[in-house]
């Protein structure tokens, strides 16, 4: 634990005023007590403000968890103050990580409240923050507690919602009660068409201006209304490209994971019941679920995924996804083997929409440096991968934000619609 | 990025490198008060040295050297007359400065409360000045009986093992 020091202030004030008055008095020099008359009050002063008790000092920061481009801020809190005139901290600088002031030095009298320090993560994932050091100062700057190093605190970044919505209905709901469109006929609000009037039909079905005109009784027939499986696979195997958090370049991880999020707080939204796959070196499963602590799962899940170099493509995607599902995944396609499997997921029934997200990528300057040809010859096999599932009947779209998955969805909602031959 | 500013620490604050400069110059500006008459070279070479390296680093102990050359310089050649007065205010200025400055890092920006509460002090710490000048100057030292001169050194080495006592550091 730190004690009280005397500051370089305090000791160079003292030796300032008793070497002048020593010189004054053994040695004459009666300018030099002159000179040293005020530095004679400072060191009288500062040495009378010797706080008598050593602080306890901690930090604490207002959340644990947020969102990338949120913001919190790390309290000082000093069990006795008494004597204490000023309070510096310096925090250390943590990667993805933004902090106000913006080098992490803040300082004040005690007076005006203890220095605070605010910090905003710029990037999803676990963040560590606040590792920092603080220092007090008696009066008169006379003497110094610390610099104490501060632990850190760890800080769970989920990824930004970023704005997504879609106009586009599920294509092959099969929930019980929801948003969509279902393909049956049932007791929604969505108009399917007008019939003779059957036994057991409800009263207030009945259309009477049709009725009137045709002399016979008719009724409404509406669609049921349903919720959806969705499945979100997500490519955590490699992450291309420099991340420069929200405010800059987005990695491909970046994409997937920001485009997972969007899809599902959309989903989560609408009704739906969204399950979540991970591919990664640490996979994760997340099973069928609504509602927003299930989304707050399913982010948290996101703000853990971390590539390592020895991941491995799975040989298949294992979802136990039913016929009636939508699988959305989300990857760069960089794997063939990931291909594979989700050409095979395609030809077990689901309704599968390859969201790519490689982004823009700068090729480089130098068309024939080595990184320039590797990045090329990666987007040519890439390419021809997409292209041969986009020849199986996998739509293939880019991650665009809002509206990206509609025209592929209304296609799909078509499709679903015509008899098809199912490989088992 | 200027040449300037791959010099400078990052991050170094505006009203930290003007308070920077300045703790730079007080001293030297307070030794060349003595011209026209010219302080030897070693001494001149000593304070700019002291001084640069105290504006670098507010807490290192070239600042007290620096103070107490100047200090020295002035006292040998016993000067009293209104310079003096000036070199009293530059050094002061000088240790208020640093001490400003060793409030934090440099990156810590200059907190105007703490300027101004530090600004009141050093016009407190200067109202014995005028009062030991004018004794300076009126007053014989010659006239004074023996025993006074017996109990000021007294008093300082009282104040001597006091100060050296209080600084000590605590036993845990």
């Amino acid at each position: 634990m730190s004690t009280w020091r005397p500051t370089p202030s305090l000791v160079r004030a003292c030796l300032f005023a008793l070497g002048g008055l020593a010189g004054g008095v053994v040695g004459g020099l009666d300018v030099l007590v002159m000179l040293a008359a005020p530095f004679v009050v400072l060191a009288a002063m500062g040495l009378a403000g010797r706080p008598r008790r050593v602080p306890t000092v901690s930090t604490r920061i207002d959340h644990h968890r947020l969102h990338e481009g949120q913001g919190t801020t790390s309290r000082l809190v000093v069990d006795d103050l008494t004597g204490i005139e000023h309070a510096t901290r310096v925090a250390g600088p943590a990667p993805h990580v933004a902090t106000r002031p913006t080098y992490g030095a803040a300082g004040s009298l005690v007076d005006a409240g203890l220095p605070v320090v605010e910090f905003s993560p710029r990037r999803w994932g676990r963040r560590a923050i606040g590792a920092e050091r603080v220092g007090l100062t008696s009066s008169w700057a006379g003497w110094q507690w610390g610099p104490v190093d501060m632990p850190e605190h760890g800080l769970s970044v989920l990824p930004q919602t970023a704005p997504y919505d879609s106009r586009a209905e599920v294509p092959q709901p099969d929930g019980l009660v929801g948003r969509h469109r279902s393909r049956r006929i049932g007791s929604g609000t969505e108009f399917e068409g007008i019939r003779h009037f059957a036994a057991g039909d409800r009263l207030k079905r009945i259309t009477w201006p049709v009725s009137l005109r045709t002399g016979e009784l008719h009724v409404i027939t509406t669609r049921a209304e349903q919720d959806a499986g969705v499945w979100l696979v997500v490519d955590g195997l490699r992450d291309i490209g420099r991340s420069g958090g929200i405010d800059g370049a987005a990695s491909t991880l970046d994409l997937t994971v920001r485009a997972a999020a969007a899809l599902a707080e959309h989903h989560v939204r609408t009704g739906d019941r969204v399950g979540l796959l991970v591919v990664a070196a640490d996979p994760s499963r997340v099973p069928l679920g609504s509602g927003p602590r299930h989304l707050q799962r399913i982010q948290a899940v996101l703000a853990r995924i971390r590539t390592e170099g020895r991941s491995v493509a799975p040989e298949r995607l294992d979802l136990g996804a039913g016929a009636g599902s939508v699988v959305h995944v989300l990857s760069p396609m960089l794997f063939t083997p990931l291909v594979t499997a989700t050409a095979s997921l395609q030809r077990s029934g689901a309704s599968v929409v390859v969201i790519d997200t490689w982004g823009e990528r700068d090729a480089g300057s130098d068309r024939l440096a080595l990184p320039s040809l590797a990045a090329r010859m990666q987007k040519i096999e890439r390419d021809d991968r997409l292209e041969r599932l986009a020849a199986l009947g996998c739509p293939v779209v880019p991650w665009h934000g809002p509206g990206t998955l509609d025209t592929v969805l209304q296609q799909l909602a078509r499709r679903a619609r015509v008899p098809k031959v199912r490989a088992r | 990025m200027s040449a300037l500013d791959r010099v400078l620490t990052p991050g170094l604050t505006t009203g930290g490198l003007v308070l920077r400069v300045v703790l730079a110059l007080l001293p030297c500006a307070a030794l060349a008060l003595a011209l026209p008459e010219v302080p030897h070279l070693i001494v001149t070479a000593l304070v700019v040295a002291c001084s640069l390296r105290w504006a670098v680093t507010p807490d290192h102990p070239a600042g007290a050297a620096a103070l107490l050359l100047v200090g020295g310089w002035w006292a040998v050649h016993d000067v009293v007359d209104w310079r003096v007065l000036v070199v009293a205010v530059l050094l002061l200025t000088a240790h208020v400065v640093a001490t400003l400055l060793a409030h934090g890092p440099a990156t810590l920006p200059v907190d105007p409360r703490l300027a101004g509460l530090w600004l009141r002090r050093a016009l407190l710490a200067l109202v014995p000045v005028p009062v030991a000048w004018l004794a300076v100057r009126g007053l014989d030292a010659d006239l004074a009986p023996s025993w006074l001169w017996l109990v000021v050194a007294l008093v300082l080495g009282a104040l001597l093992v006091l100060t050296s006592r209080l600084l000590a550091p605590e036993v845990e």
